[in-house]
């Protein structure tokens, strides 16, 4: 905690963080009801004691539900950001350290994949394998590397002429070695900043694509498609809407906040 | 650049499984599987990839993206004759002008009302109402627009019925006179065009506000002041200036966001738009049209990048005049 002193923003995201991290990995035993189990006699109910959040179209539990959709919410945006920074890392190394004509291509692949709007692409993708977690994961993730290649690239152009990295080549190093060694290691506060924020977008996506019936699947329960369901019932069952909005929007601002907040403490130039 | 796009876009087609003929004989059991040859036939499908993707590239230099699958086989983009002399016209054609006309007068409100709250947040910095703002600004990146959607249909047409809440007419919309169509329209968009707008404006107060500090501690506005200039002057004439430049480059880079963000909008309001037809085309498999919008997506932010270049040399008169590149 020492390390945010005095940004209570960054604070607060990170206690937000914390709280949807336990919630997630303890849903099982956090959770009042099964998450999955139908109960026809308590359709639509609205909040109350026995159901905190009330209950949906088939009688589940939402609050249950919301416990387990934010293990969905953490798992998509960990992995697919996950390998958006690993794809984004490699590339992106390349092409700072290389240069030349392989640099070229891979920016070039970075401005067309730029400039193919990216929801469009998640969605084409998305529809023509059968949407399931895991291809939601791996297409966020092969979707959004763009902008860590072009960061971690930028790094390594401006660190490769520091003197320190021109020693170590000059004495003998190999390539491998002044990339992980000296290349990397004093890249990575923006590559945490920008994995950061990238989770919030991740989740944003995961839930938006979820709600268009595109994302995970039912009976698994996710933010975005308890949203889907609020939608058919808006009329009669504000519960349905409201919640998993609000999760989604705590998170999302937790994310955010947490991410500008490193920024702000990482960055040696703030001290 | 085109052609990379052209591309990436009809492989990820072809890398999927599940054909036009795969979904054609789920809804129909007795499609043999001699019809389904004929169907591919029919759509080139029985070629080689590489050979399906020279013929699409050939007719797409002409401009002919194909009949859709579904759709009772409209053309994708630009209208045609039948045999019969019948104008059918295209589902791009149709849609396109909608989305552009929900996202110009989208950019247009994020420009005008986040110039304004990115200014008061920078010269006011650090006050209440700059820690609202930068509030509202954090709040507005966070919120998932199609859940703002629905609360706002909730309570501007559900409860209170002060605005309509899906499409882009009144059922007895062509009874009003042109003023009265107007406004119809005017009010059937309300919703969409806030909702589609809020991430951008939160991005772009953000980076006004940021643009403006910046500009605020340099030397010629120390010196502009110290010479006695109102504040107002200052910030006006020579702040505001150099902090929005930047901005038309924002533009353009920001259109693949707005265009992506249409789907979700224009599915929640029924918006016959290009977001509502690429989900509708995703949802019945429909390559042509789904390759179609793609691509034309993809050429859309290539213009707003151009425009946007172009429109940053005629601002700027250091790079009109060339003296930087």
């Amino acid at each position: 905690m020492n390390l945010f002193k005095g940004n209570l923003l960054a604070i607060i995201g990170f206690i937000i963080i914390s709280i949807i991290l336990f919630v997630a990995i303890f849903a099982a035993f956090l959770s009042p009801y099964d998450p999955n189990y139908i109960d026809i006699n308590s359709i639509l109910l609205p909040p109350s004691y026995d159901h905190l959040m009330g209950t949906d179209g088939l009688g589940r539990d939402v609050l249950s539900r919301m416990l387990y959709g934010a293990r969905i919410s953490l798992f998509v945006g960990f992995v697919a950001v996950g390998i958006a920074t690993l794809i984004g890392i490699f590339l992106g190394s390349i092409a700072g350290f290389y240069g030349g004509w392989i640099d070229s291509i891979i920016m070039r692949l970075v401005d067309i994949m730029l400039s193919i709007p990216s929801f469009f692409l998640i969605l084409a993708v998305i529809a023509f394998l059968t949407p399931s977690i895991w291809n939601i994961m791996i297409v966020i993730g092969l979707t959004s590397w763009m902008g860590v290649t072009r960061l971690v690239r930028a790094e390594f152009l401006s660190l490769r002429q520091r003197d320190f990295v021109l020693a170590s080549i000059v004495m003998g190093s190999s390539n491998k070695k002044v990339i992980t060694k000296h290349l990397l290691p004093n890249s990575l506060t923006p590559i945490i900043v920008s994995s950061v924020l990238g989770i919030a977008s991740a989740v944003l996506i995961e839930s938006g694509l979820s709600f268009l019936g595109l994302g995970v699947q039912a009976p698994t329960a996710s933010w975005g498609n308890i949203l889907t369901d609020g939608k058919e019932y808006i009329q009669f069952a504000w519960w349905l809407s409201l919640f998993p909005g609000l999760a989604i929007l705590v998170t999302v601002l937790g994310y955010n906040l947490l991410g500008e907040g490193l920024r702000d403490v990482l960055d040696p130039k703030n001290k | 650049m085109l052609i990379g796009i052209s591309l990436i876009s009809f492989f990820i087609m072809h890398l999927a499984p599940g054909d036009i003929t795969s979904s054609e004989a789920a809804f129909n059991p007795k499609a043999s599987e001699e019809s389904r040859q004929k169907l591919r036939e029919l759509y080139n499908l029985d070629k080689p990839v590489i050979t399906q993707y020279g013929l699409w590239l050939k007719r797409m230099v002409e401009l002919d993206f194909g009949n859709s699958f579904a759709s009772h086989q409209r053309p994708v983009l630009w209208e045609t004759k039948d045999s019969k002399g019948n104008v059918i016209k295209g589902l791009i054609q149709e849609s396109l002008p909608i989305t552009l006309l929900i996202n110009l007068i989208g950019i247009f409100l994020i420009f005008s009302v986040s110039i304004v709250l990115g200014t008061i947040s920078a010269v006011k910095q650090n006050s209440i109402v700059d820690k609202s703002i930068t509030f509202f600004i954090f709040v507005a990146f966070a919120i998932p627009g199609f859940w703002l959607a629905l609360l706002l249909m909730y309570w501007t047409g559900v409860v209170n019925q002060w605005l309509p809440i899906s499409g882009l007419h009144s059922l007895d919309y062509k009874s009003f006179s042109e003023i009265g169509q107007f406004f119809d329209l005017l009010k059937h968009l309300i919703l969409p065009v806030s909702i589609s707008m809020l991430s951008g404006l939160a991005g772009i107060s953000l980076y006004v506000r940021n643009g403006m500090l910046d500009v605020l501690h340099q030397d010629f506005i120390t010196t502009a002041r110290s010479k006695g200039l109102n504040e107002k002057n200052v910030i006006f004439t020579h702040a505001l200036k150099n902090a929005i430049l930047p901005l038309i480059t924002i533009v353009g880079l920001s259109i693949p966001g707005l265009i992506g963000g249409s789907v979700i909008a224009e599915s929640i309001f029924a918006i016959p738009g290009m977001g509502k037809l690429f989900y509708d085309s995703v949802l019945m498999r429909d390559f042509p049209v789904i390759m179609g919008i793609l691509t034309i997506g993809s050429v859309l932010t290539l213009i707003g990048t151009l425009i946007a270049d172009i429109g940053y040399a005629w601002a700027d008169p250091r790079i009109r005049k060339g003296l930087v590149k």
